[in-house]
């Protein structure tokens, strides 16, 4: 079987030959090709040559990310949020941060019901960087998705399958949470009720079209769905039952619908809504964990529902043993994976300090124990 | 009061989060000469209740954040009027800084909000926080409780040096430390030499009550 086949086989709740391996790969890239963390944040050659030169040195992997969560222009065009650089506000070898502040306002919501979502976020990336005021985010905007596309062709021609196509950065909820900050978003969650419920509509909407359009363009049919701030760390069930998750069924189905498998890329702990998962399209969808939430009842609540991803912690493959990983993919793999179902992963991204042994230590693993037949 | 639940009706107006109601029975209760003290008293028994919720699990985040709100914006109201500042009365004071190389400040703010809810001094020295920063705030405080947090794995090294500093400026024996954040566990508190590990902000409170008996 080849990478793709693979994938296809685990979305099914299918058994491949085997396991399939592909961690969430960034600013590890870096450490592990030699360049700074500045430098394949704005370089985009440099970006994808570190790409193919880890997936392939540490496995060949059958999945990569394209490091799209170190790639500065999406960053700035799609979080709407005070983002540090490396090399221009923090050591060239630092991984990106974020700097949480309240630049969204209550009157936002409104504003994006008048404009529209591609309007809004340029709107709102003007304040965050004057330089591309009005309609000035556009080319490097098309740009950099042409650029995805030239780099998707390079990776497949090694073998490997690019993980997603777009970034979506998840629910209206999540999406403002970034922009208003924590404080005046729990605040939102029971002053501003409907005004998220109508922005909602818009930006479910707005975002899904252009989700399903890029992918279309870039030639990968998965998409990544941020999901975070609307965990049951943060808000209650009926809270997300009543303001998220209509919006995430609505972007699921279309894009189910559209053939393309959304990536739910669940930060925090998610266990106790894994049960809400099963309103999502049976064996059409993969649940990417990052090793807060319990992989292990995820995978006996939707062992016939979801195809599961992750979950090495970073703090393991940062500090841990080569044994303590290979102990830990192992039980994943046997446990996890049994029956199909399963990618091996890291849990969210790969650290920028990750011992290189340990990232290693994926594959080895699929490879020792990742075998069905 | 209610008998049911031992609120009073402010107190139980805070603890369903009914910021419009709070405001109306907090000016009721200037404009008939209560005392601010003893309406802070409600309002703090309010926001206990809200704790409690919250560890029932009745409550989550968005709502211990928005009655902490709610609580700071009616404090900010009747503490001018209190004869002694509230705070003065507060001798369980902790320190709270994310790490050098760390600027992320929502979990720090998460555990900052519930210490203030649970009725703790914060002293917030920010984000990004060296370990000469975490020692003068110590010294300047007279902490007893430390809480550094983190969501790097790379900056392990700098919290540990934090905790060397601390030992340096013969604080250690003066001062309880803890750690948390998402990369953070047991083995990490072992390595960087602190005394707790907490793995949320109800764990973080639970921890100062050890450590302010």
């Amino acid at each position: 079987m080849n990478a793709k086949q693979r994938i296809a086989a685990v979305v099914a709740l299918q058994m491949p030959d085997r396991v399939p391996v592909g961690p969430l790969l960034d600013h590890y890239a870096a450490t592990y090709s030699g360049y700074t963390n500045a430098e394949i944040m704005m370089d985009g050659n440099k970006r994808i040559a570190a790409v193919i030169k880890t997936a392939i040195e540490l496995g060949p992997w059958d999945i990569t990310f394209l490091a799209d969560t170190a790639n500065a222009v999406l960053l700035q065009l799609g979080v709407p949020i005070l983002l540090k650089l490396p090399g221009r506000d923090l050591p060239v070898n630092s991984t990106h941060q974020f700097q949480e502040t309240e630049f969204l306002t209550p009157e936002d919501y409104a504003l994006l019901e008048r404009k529209g979502v591609l309007p809004f976020m340029f709107t709102i990336m003007g304040r965050l960087n004057p330089k591309w005021k009005g309609l000035r985010g556009l080319p490097p905007l098309l740009k950099t998705l042409w650029e995805y596309r030239r780099h998707v062709s390079m990776v497949r021609a090694k073998g490997i399958e690019v993980a997603v196509g777009f970034i979506h950065p998840g629910a209206l909820y999540d999406y403002f949470s970034l922009g208003r900050g924590i404080t005046a978003m729990s605040a939102d969650t029971f002053k501003r009720r409907n005004a998220i419920l109508a922005a909602s509509k818009i930006w479910s909407k707005g975002m899904t079209d252009m989700a399903i359009m890029s992918a279309r363009l870039i030639g990968v049919p998965r998409v990544f769905i941020g999901m975070s701030r609307s965990s049951p760390e943060f808000i209650s069930r009926r809270n997300f039952e009543e303001l998220v998750l209509p919006e995430l069924e609505y972007t699921v189905n279309r894009f189910v619908a559209a053939n393309i498998i959304p990536v739910l890329h669940c930060d925090t702990n998610w266990t106790k809504f894994f049960d809400l998962f099963k309103r999502f399209p049976a064996r059409r969808c993969i649940l990417e964990l990052d090793g807060r939430s319990d992989i292990f009842t995820a995978k006996e609540i939707l062992r016939e529902h979801m195809c599961i991803m992750g979950d090495v912690p970073a703090t393991l493959l940062a500090t841990g043993t080569h044994d303590e990983v290979l102990a830990y993919c192992r039980r994943l793999i046997e446990t996890v994976g049994k029956g199909g179902g399963f990618i091996l992963s890291s849990g969210c991204s790969l650290p920028n300090n990750a011992k290189m042994e340990n990232v290693r230590a994926l594959y080895e693993a699929v490879q020792e124990w990742g075998w069905y037949s | 009061m209610d008998q049911n639940n031992g609120l009073s009706e402010l107190g139980r107006a805070i603890a369903e989060l009914d910021e419009a109601g709070v405001k109306t029975l907090v000016q009721k209760r200037l404009d008939q000469k209560i005392q601010p003290e003893q309406i802070i008293r409600e309002l703090s028994a309010g926001i206990t209740e809200v704790g409690e919720r919250f560890r029932r699990e009745e409550y989550f985040l968005s709502e211990l954040i928005y009655s902490g709100e709610i609580f700071k914006n009616t404090m900010a109201i009747l503490q001018p009027l209190c004869k002694a500042s509230v705070d003065a009365k507060h001798k369980a004071v902790v320190v709270m800084g994310t790490v050098q190389g760390d600027i992320h400040d929502l979990g720090k703010n998460i555990v900052i909000t519930m210490l203030g809810c649970a009725g703790f001094s914060v002293v917030d020295i920010g984000v990004d926080a060296p370990a000469q920063r975490f020692v003068e705030a110590v010294v300047d405080s007279k902490a007893s409780l430390v809480g550094m947090s983190m969501l790097l794995t790379t900056v392990f090294d700098a919290a540990r040096e934090t905790v060397v500093a601390i030992t340096q400026a013969n604080l250690r024996d003066k001062v309880k430390i803890m750690i948390g954040g998402s990369v953070t566990n047991e083995n990490v508190r072992r390595d960087i030499g602190a005394d707790f590990w907490g793995s949320d902000a109800a764990a973080a409170v639970d921890i100062a009550r050890e450590v302010y008996p």
